[in-house]
């Protein structure tokens, strides 16, 4: 398990700390990739996440998002969003500058089950925005390489213009640590790879069902297509886990939002299993 | 727990006492219905009251409540509003501080909230007994009796109250400003007595084995679909149940623009935004849904959190509700009894 921090800082949990924007990365057209520096240097050093948690980030004068943290639990000091322009908060917060403070609250929410899934083979499958969860975990696994199995990540995304971290995942392609395949459903001149679902990409894909972990973020349709796929290829429900996203107010089950079934997202997820999950009525 | 006995002529002494260091609230009259508002004196109490428009839970957490001001020049948080004025809530039937016992547990578990905090520490809370109106089913959730959460409880036995003393601050309290006397075998058997004729005075047993469930079980049922259709998505159930405690957050600019605060507002999820994300996708878009899913988290969520029910039967949203929507309701119709028109 994660420190909480606003529980080791005894301090009030609606309280945002104020985080400067050290980075700011244009992906796409809509989305950016911010790196945030908490300024207080206690609550810096006390804050530790999982791959797979949230922050709650504040514009004042806007109000509150939910963001996954996207960088991995191993690299400190720093936490990094990657920010898709949805709504009221997330454009102000693309209309940021380098420099600027927004406020930060968590970590949030259960994570993946890291310690869990070390000695094991890893599929991971990631639809659009999905990936930004799916990176931290990436990356952590990247970080703890030894540890693993074979680690296969299948991407998908409407067209080329849209994949995230396109370059980084360029290269990776060509790395042997990482089955790394890719596929948009519309392709354009500069395309040469898979064309279609994520799903088409399980009849290229080996797994040895007994041995592997699966994680799964995405848009709502793709989970039930995903996860027949992997029940197909008889992975055990609870080895599959899934990151859900709702609407979350307060982040720490108390304004009720996010309730998925009998759960809140927000402190019972956003990841749950997948035996879980299809026990929660109105999840998938 | 120990108990005292307080004759009913001394409850001014009792009221005048908690004044002083009080601001004190009760039941009152508005209208030919009943609120909890400050009061003066004992005179103004009325605990023959059935029950209240409004449930004790605004006097935790208000409908809107500030939580913190900010400066916008630097994006810094500049305030909190934790302080919190010493109240006592007199007069609180047995539901109803069960009820606050069910969002004790919301609020003051994991992720403590120090708002609520704050108030529920300044706060006396002293109940009284009463008399089940015909909507009211606490006995199906055995919340018909209450055995903490409370500081004094009186239980009228007619020309005197069988006082609980639970703290330290409730028993001070008689001790400086209200004469008692100890209790008596007789007084005792009375209070067994007033507790057994108000047990047998509920107008009907509601049958809630099985429910959470039969409620998981009933979840693709078509009742939910007759229910969906009746609804009006008002949410007035949810304003009004002492149990509800879903709110929305937002953030509010001075004029100049210069200064701002973050304020909760309750919310319900009856409202047809409650559960939209991102994009337009609204998990709970139908009506059908929204009532499936406060039933269904009511009976189910929080009691696989919290091993209870969130209701105590306080008879409120039937009272609300312009549709003839409300637990009795929706338990006989999963029960096999259809909703009736
Ligand atoms: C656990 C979790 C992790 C997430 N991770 C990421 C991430 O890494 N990156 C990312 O970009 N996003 C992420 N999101 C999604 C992000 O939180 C949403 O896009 C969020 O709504 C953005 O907030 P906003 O204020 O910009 O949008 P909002 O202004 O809230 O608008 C978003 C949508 O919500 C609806 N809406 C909002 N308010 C109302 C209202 N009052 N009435 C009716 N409809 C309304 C609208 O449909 C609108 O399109 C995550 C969400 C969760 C729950
Ligand atoms: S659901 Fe209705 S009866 Fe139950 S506590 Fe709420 S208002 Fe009272
Ligand atoms: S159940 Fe009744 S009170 Fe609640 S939202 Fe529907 S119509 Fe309104
Ligand atoms: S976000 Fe408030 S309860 Fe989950």
């Amino acid at each position: 398990m994660s420190t909480t921090t606003y529980r080791d800082l005894g301090a009030n949990p609606y309280r945002p700390w104020p985080a400067r924007i050290t980075s700011i990365i244009d992906l796409t057209e809509k989305e950016k990739l911010f790196e945030l520096r908490l300024i207080d240097e206690t609550v810096r050093e006390a804050f530790v996440h999982d791959a797979g948690q949230f922050v709650e980030v504040s514009v004042f004068g806007v109000g509150e998002a939910p963001i996954s943290i996207s960088s991995a639990p191993s690299k400190q000091g720093f936490i990094e969003l990657c920010v898709r322009k949805a709504g009221d908060v997330t454009s102000a917060l693309h209309s940021k500058q380098c420099g600027d403070i927004v406020g930060l609250r968590g970590p949030f929410g259960r994570g993946f089950p890291f310690e869990e899934m070390k000695g094991h083979d890893i599929l991971l499958v990631a639809g659009g925005l999905g990936i930004a969860p799916l990176k931290s975990l990436i990356n952590h696994i990247h970080d703890e390489r030894h540890d693993f199995g074979r680690v296969t990540i299948l991407l998908g995304a409407r067209n080329p213009g849209e994949i995230l971290f396109r370059q980084q995942f360029d290269m990776w392609k060509h790395r042997d640590d990482f089955d790394l395949i890719m596929t948009v459903d519309t392709p354009d001149a500069s395309w040469d790879g898979e064309v279609g679902l994520v799903t088409k990409l399980f009849d290229r894909i080996e797994i040895d069902p007994a041995a592997t972990y699966g994680a799964i973020c995405g848009p709502p349709v793709m989970y039930r297509y995903v996860i027949d796929e992997m029940r197909k290829k008889n992975m055990d429900a609870d080895r599959i886990y899934v990151s859900f996203e709702r609407r979350m107010k307060c982040g720490i089950g108390k304004c009720g939002h996010c309730g998925v079934g009998h759960q809140y997202a927000c402190i019972d997820g956003p990841v749950f299993n997948y035996w879980e999950a299809m026990n929660l009525q109105g999840a998938i | 727990m120990f108990f005292r006995i307080m004759d009913k002529l001394r409850l001014p002494d009792l009221i005048d006492g908690l004044a002083e260091s009080y601001e004190v609230i009760g039941p009152v009259a508005k209208g030919e219905k009943f609120v909890f508002a400050p009061i003066a004196g004992a005179e103004e109490l009325r605990l023959d009251y059935d029950t209240t428009l409004l449930p004790p839970k605004t006097f935790f957490t208000p409908p809107t409540e500030p939580l913190m001001g900010f400066s916008m020049a630097d994006s810094d948080v500049r305030s909190e509003s934790l302080e919190s004025p010493p109240r006592a809530l007199f007069g609180v039937h047995p539901c109803d501080i069960n009820a606050l016992g069910l969002m004790d547990n919301v609020f003051l578990g994991e992720y403590e909230d120090p708002y609520y905090k704050a108030r529920r520490e300044s706060t006396l809370v002293i109940g009284i007994n009463c008399k089940p109106r015909p909507e009211c089913f606490c006995d199906a959730w055995g919340t018909d009796e209450v055995h903490s959460g409370f500081d004094l409880f009186l239980s009228d036995l007619g020309d005197r109250y069988f006082v609980s003393v639970q703290s330290v601050k409730g028993a001070e309290l008689l001790d400086r400003f209200v004469e008692t006397r100890p209790i008596t075998a007789e007084d005792t058997e009375d209070f067994q007595r007033v507790t057994r004729e108000f047990k047998a005075s509920f107008s009907e047993k509601v049958d809630t084995s099985q429910l959470p469930l039969l409620i998981d079980a009933k979840y693709n049922d078509a009742v939910w679909e007759e229910l969906g259709e009746k609804c009006l998505a008002c949410g007035a159930c949810s304003m009004v149940c002492p149990t509800c405690y879903c709110f929305d957050v937002r953030d509010r600019l001075s004029i100049d623009g210069a200064t701002g605060e973050r304020e909760r507002v309750w919310d319900s999820c009856m409202f047809s935004n409650f559960a939209e994300v991102a994009h337009g996708q609204n998990f709970r878009g139908t009506r059908a849904s929204r009532v499936k899913y406060r039933y269904y988290h009511k009976q189910w969520g929080y009691l696989s959190k919290y091993g209870r029910v969130l209701c105590v039967g306080c008879g409120r949203c039937e009272n609300a509700c312009k549709a003839d929507i409300n637990p009795r309701v929706v338990i006989k119709a999963l029960q096999g009894g259809g909703v009736a028109q």
